[in-house]
């Protein structure tokens, strides 16, 4: 998913994050346990076929179920499904559902649901902006191009318990994709009943995860989640009730906490060094990068990597992640997150294989070296362009101090042109920028999630890079090399070195959220992409 | 009483046939109403003092570009280091700050040299404080300068026009002024920003667009009353052109309203820019103002005070001094309340 | 008085029309979609997309549809949540605005009428120079720097009030306070200003040559008089507290219509931006006439001067 910046700083966060609260009172004479979080920003909605941010992903995660759940470092747990069949080509899976899992309304919850479910995302009525997600899916590509019906989708229910789902080609991930809420079940009876209305209200939903949603009206700050007694595993729900209050600026969170009225904060900038050597504080990575795309489309001189690597090479990312951000954000190894996924046979760590280093590191007289010689090679004596970002106020930060970093190269001019999130994404996609800013968190744990967008033509890929070897990689990872996990491996670790070897993207740095987390609180799963918090085992110890 | 003291005994002395007999020049009655003014402003003491701390910071603000010179210089490896002034071991000027509940020297602590401090800090990208709030007061009183500006040329033109022409071009004029004046200025000025975005320019042009009708409205009512003096109908008779008028008798005579509006509306476009850039939409980064230094500061008051203070500090005083002045100027203005 | 009236308020009908036809073309200046990010969506999902918002009309026809829902209170679907009316978002957001806005509105009024009466009656002595200060620092403090002073030393410090969050009435106390500031400023130096214009007329000069106790001049003669004239700044008052409300309602996490505005100003979410401002200049328009009419009631003098409009 696209991600703005300014999770850390208040203003409008897509991240979510938490506060909670031994919630007061002390007269915890019955057994019932509850926690107060804090989310930074409100809920956008809870239809699984509209919700793209962050905020609306942690509600679905936690109040609905899909085939899987995944536990740490996204590991596949059966959850609706009880066994799953997977065909030699890796083409057909069959997988079947658990005959006592429920809807908050008392309906069963059977592989019908799924298949409605699905047929509702990828139908182009419903305008699901991740669609995208199930291109691999049998005829979804076609779907989303309107050359088929959206009944043609490679999904079929075989009897009420057990779903076969077809594809066009094996998807390496797919597993992982079915733990993310897109890919969860709906209940068609309730769908249809509320409409347009559908999911635009706690009340107008139902629920067959953990937990159930109250009291979100559509546009309050404040809601909760409450153990759903029609769960089919709900003896292993321990929590009774998380409340959740929407805080916007970061110095009041920290209050809140700091006078136990919160037991989890979200801390920034100088709030980490104060709180950094504290026994609650927390770094929780994420898998979301940060990185410069540069407009090769409009821009003759970017075609020239000379260019963009003496631009990559001016830019002290220790210094931005040390000093000026200082939120424990880190330092990128190339373009995929660290910590997202690990080698299948070593288990060493994606970014550490794929590194590229003098791509992310400083040298200034290399840098200078290289501007002149391509600024030479274009017949040009000085360099000046635009840096686009968002205007939130970490971000504004982030373009100051690139700014100031980059224009230590000799004629060498940036100006910063600081939008709203969405204006930045659309002036991006339109090809209305010199260098922007982007940024981008992966939906499931898998490289892929990073690498395929900059294959030639993708949407994502603003500025336009291009480089055949990459295309061909990227390629046989998805098809020839899909099912062997090794070979699938290597060919995506070598597109990465290309990537970072021509610059076509220059890795800023990789976002992480710092927290205070109550000691208290126990149980609780963390990803760094996906969903990214998991509750359904959150206990209090006393 | 004060009639009698400013006849001056060469009024009693014929005029002298070389000089030109001209009735409608008002030549000493404006200079000795401003002369007046300003010796009653200076017997209001505060005022006075706060009118010279004025042209303190105005001063240090229009020479900031050659005092501070490099606000935007940036040095992120001395990023937020607190106060320190050489000699003085007072904490809060010392270099030291507390971080997680000890007191420690921060510019030790970052190796920072030995010969190098900031007076005032430095911010999130190590620049000097100090700096930064010179600069930013001079674009903050830029921007209530030309905002105010504007409202007076418009304002002043507008009020004028409306009143002198009356009739149908009256009521129409005033009938924009109030559609103008029912918009709350804040959404107007959010518009406008979302609109121009950017620069010093549209900040300027928010401000100014409804600040103005206030100015109007006054001089509107001021005209309405000069238009029917005796001086002015004698100088229409006289075929005098309006333009004449206007700039002859009905300016001077406008004046104290002008000022005195003028010095309401300078602080209240600084604090409005201050507004716009806590709701993020002020000026452009790197360009510093009071506001942007302030809300950015605000972010980190609970560890780094002095990155609020300081800014906050400053516009405080200016704001405190503009509007002591100004009800300095409407006493000094109005003998009605001079004599009381 | 009727004729009067119903003048006032079709100028009011024209006025609100007016906003809303340049707000509605001003926004269609803006690059902003109800769209979050195109890149990944198909050309046929943006086309959904666009109908379902109306935006695949031509303009004209937009404006007249704008303009007509408009008129009936419906301001579009907002572009931030999904399927959720504008007029929804405020109507379930203006309880809290409303609740703040009032409380700080009469907590300023009343203190600043208190603190103006007293620096007018005891002119030019320590009493008169603290109390102008301290209205005069109310002016001077930014409210975004207030509110987190407040939060600070009385939330967190002192532990006299709730830090942030809405439930209960000690939960409005910090906001109120700090929305107070700017009400409070104005109106007690206007007080001060008039009942030092009042404090020298003949009238007090003769009651106080009749004897009468100076507690009574006070109450009876200086006070009211003074007081008619504060009808006026009701107006400017109002719109000072919407301001302010969008500052203090983000520091202290209310789900109030100023904290909304702001977000929506942040992800571009038109529809939201048109509907606030709409809501705003309907209530200062309101709140204008209103000031007219009492005035016009309490202050006999007016009232000539009212039948001209």
């Amino acid at each position: 998913m696209n991600v703005r910046s300014a999770v850390k700083v208040g203003a409008v966060a897509l991240a979510s994050t938490f506060v909670l609260a031994a919630c007061g009172s002390k007269n915890s004479s019955s057994s019932k346990e509850s926690v107060n979080f804090e989310e930074s920003a409100e809920i956008a909605t809870m239809d699984q076929s509209k919700v793209t941010d962050v905020v609306g992903f942690t509600q679905l995660g936690n109040t609905q179920e899909g085939l899987y759940r995944l536990g740490a470092k996204s590991k596949v747990k059966n959850a609706l499904a009880t066994s799953t069949k997977e065909s030699k080509d890796g083409k057909t899976w069959t997988f079947t559902l658990r005959k006592n899992a429920k809807w908050s309304n008392g309906d069963a919850v059977t592989a019908k649901d799924f298949v409605y479910a699905w047929q509702r995302t990828v139908n182009p009525k419903t305008a699901s902006e991740y669609a995208y997600l199930f291109s691999g899916i049998k005829n979804a590509d076609k779907i989303a191009a309107g050359k088929a019906n959206y009944k043609t989708l490679g999904i079929k229910a075989d009897g009420n318990y057990k779903l076969v789902v077809t594809l066009d080609r094996p998807i390496a991930y797919f597993k992982l994709l079915m733990g993310f809420p897109t890919f969860f079940p709906q209940d068609q009876k309730v769908v249809e009943k509320y409409g347009s209305k559908y999911g635009t209200a706690s009340d107008k939903l139902v629920y067959n995860g953990p937990y159930k949603q109250t009291g979100w009206t559509g546009t309050n700050l404040s809601w909760k989640l409450v153990k759903n007694n029609n769960y089919w595993d709900k003896k292993n729900v321990k929590m009774d009730t998380i409340k959740y209050q929407v805080v916007k600026d970061a110095s009041t969170g920290l209050n809140l906490y700091n006078s136990k009225k919160l037991d989890v904060a979200n801390i920034t900038g100088n709030q980490v060094a104060q709180y950094k050597n504290n026994k609650d504080y927390i770094l929780r990575k994420q898998s979301s990068m940060f990185y410069l795309q540069y407009n090769m489309k409009k821009q003759k001189v970017f075609r020239n990597a000379k260019i963009r690597k003496a631009i990559s090479l001016a830019i002290n990312r220790k210094q931005l992640t040390g000093k000026v951000l200082a939120d424990g954000s880190g330092n990128p190894k190339g373009l995929v997150s660290t910590g997202l996924a690990s080698n299948p046979k070593t288990g060493e760590d994606f970014a550490s294989e794929a590194e590229v280093k003098s791509a992310v590191t400083q040298n200034l007289t290399e840098a200078k070296k290289l501007m002149a010689e391509g600024l030479k090679e274009e017949g040009k004596s000085s360099l000046s362009f635009t840096l686009l970002g968002d205007d939130t106020a970490s971000t504004k930060q982030i373009t100051e101090f690139l700014q100031s970093q980059i224009e230590k190269i000799p004629n060498v001019k940036v100006s910063l042109q600081n939008v709203p999130f969405k204006t930045r994404l659309t002036n991006s996609s339109d090809g209305k920028f010199d260098v922007v800013l982007s940024a981008w968190g992966a939906d499931f744990s898998d490289p892929i999630s990073f690498l395929q967008l900059f294959v030639t033509g993708n949407a994502q890929n603003n500025g336009g890079f291009s480089n055949k070897q990459y295309d061909k990689l990227i390629k046989a990872s998805n098809t020839t090399d899909a099912t062997n996990p090794q070979k699938r491996w290597d060919d995506m670790v070598q597109a990465e070195k290309i990537l970072m070897n021509e610059q076509g993207v220059a890795p800023v740095f990789q976002q992480a959220q710092s927290q205070l987390w109550s000691s208290k609180l126990k149980g609780v799963v963390y990803n760094t992409a996906g969903v990214n918090f998991d509750y359904k085992s959150l206990y209090l110890t006393k | 009483m004060e009639e009698k003291m400013k006849l001056a005994p060469d009024a009693f002395e014929p005029v002298s046939k070389k000089d030109e007999l001209d009735d409608e020049k008002i030549v000493a009655p404006s200079r000795t109403f401003i002369q007046d003014a300003w010796r009653r402003l200076r017997q209001n003491k505060a005022s006075y003092v706060c009118l010279w701390i004025l042209v303190v910071i105005g001063l240090i603000a229009f020479t900031s570009p050659i005092t501070a010179s490099h606000p935007n210089t940036s040095n992120p490896n001395y990023a937020n280091l607190p106060p320190k002034i050489p000699g003085v071991n007072i904490n809060g000027f010392n270099g030291t700050s507390v971080v997680a509940g000890k007191r420690v020297d921060a510019y030790k602590q970052n190796h920072v040299p030995s010969k190098v401090h900031y007076t005032l800090g430095t911010d999130y990208l190590g620049r000097s404080l100090a700096q930064r709030i010179l600069r930013g007061t001079l674009v903050s009183l830029l921007i209530g300068l030309f905002a105010t500006l504007i409202d007076l040329i418009v304002g002043v033109g507008y009020g004028v026009i409306s009143a002198w022409k009356g009739g149908i071009t009256d009521i129409i004029l005033q009938r924009i002024i109030e559609v103008i004046s029912s918009v709350p200025n804040i959404v107007i000025m959010v518009l406008l920003m979302l609109i121009l975005k950017g620069g010093m320019l549209p900040i300027i042009l928010a401000i100014a667009f409804n600040g103005w009708t206030t100015m109007a409205r006054l001089t509107r009512a001021q005209t309405l009353q000069l238009k029917s003096q005796e001086y002015v109908l004698a100088a229409r008779t006289l075929g005098e052109s309006t333009f004449k008028i206007a700039v002859k008798h009905l300016l001077p005579n406008l004046s104290s309203v002008i000022i005195i509006q003028t010095m309401f509306t300078i602080p209240s476009a600084i604090f409005f820019e201050a507004f716009l850039s806590y709701i993020g939409i002020g000026i452009q980064a790197p360009t510093a103002s009071l506001g942007t230094l302030i809300s950015d500061g605000q972010k980190n008051f609970q560890f780094l005070p002095y990155q609020m203070w300081y800014p906050a500090i400053m516009l405080s005083i200016i704001m405190i001094a503009f509007n002591i002045l100004a009800d300095g100027l409407r006493d000094a203005f109005d003998p009605r309340t001079a004599r009381r | 008085m009727a004729r009067y009236l119903v003048r006032r308020i079709f100028y009011l009908a024209l006025t609100l029309f007016l906003i809303a036809s340049i707000t509605f073309f001003l926004m269609k200046l803006m690059p902003g979609t109800p769209l979050n990010n195109q890149a990944k969506l198909t050309p046929q999902q943006i086309k959904v997309i666009y109908e379902h918002y109306g935006l695949n009309k031509p303009v004209w026809q937009q404006y007249v549809s704008y303009i007509v829902d408009a008129a009936h209170g419906n301001f579009g679907l907002s572009f931030q949540f999904s399927d959720q009316p504008v007029s929804y978002l405020i109507s379930s957001r203006i309880g809290p605005s409303l609740q703040l806005g009032g409380q700080a509105m009469i907590v300023g009024v009343v203190v600043g009428i208190i603190v103006g009466s007293l620096s007018a009656i005891r002119k030019n002595t320590w009493v008169d120079g603290t109390s102008t200060f301290i209205s005069i620092l109310g002016i001077s403090i930014p409210s975004f720097v207030l509110a987190i002073l407040l939060q600070y030393y009385l939330g967190l410090k002192l532990q006299l009030f709730p830090i942030a969050d809405w439930g209960g009435f000690s939960y409005t106390v910090l906001p109120t306070l700090a929305l107070a500031a700017s009400p409070f400023a104005e109106t007690s130096r206007f007080v001060r200003t008039e009942m030092v214009d009042v404090l020298g007329s003949d009238y007090i000069e003769l009651a106080r040559a009749k004897g009468l106790s100076r507690i009574g001049i006070v109450w009876h003669h200086a006070l009211r008089n003074s007081l008619i004239p504060l009808v006026t700044v009701i107006g400017p008052l109002t719109a000072a507290i919407m301001t302010g409300s969008m500052v203090v309602e983000n520091i202290f996490s209310v789900p109030g219509i100023g904290e909304q505005f702001v977000k929506s100003i942040l992800v571009n979410d038109y529809p939201t931006i048109m509907g606030v401002t709409m809501l705003y200049s309907a209530l200062l328009c309101a709140m204008l006439l209103l000031t007219d009419l009492v005035y016009g009631i309490i202050d006999p003098r007016i009232r000539i001067a009212g039948k001209e409009g």
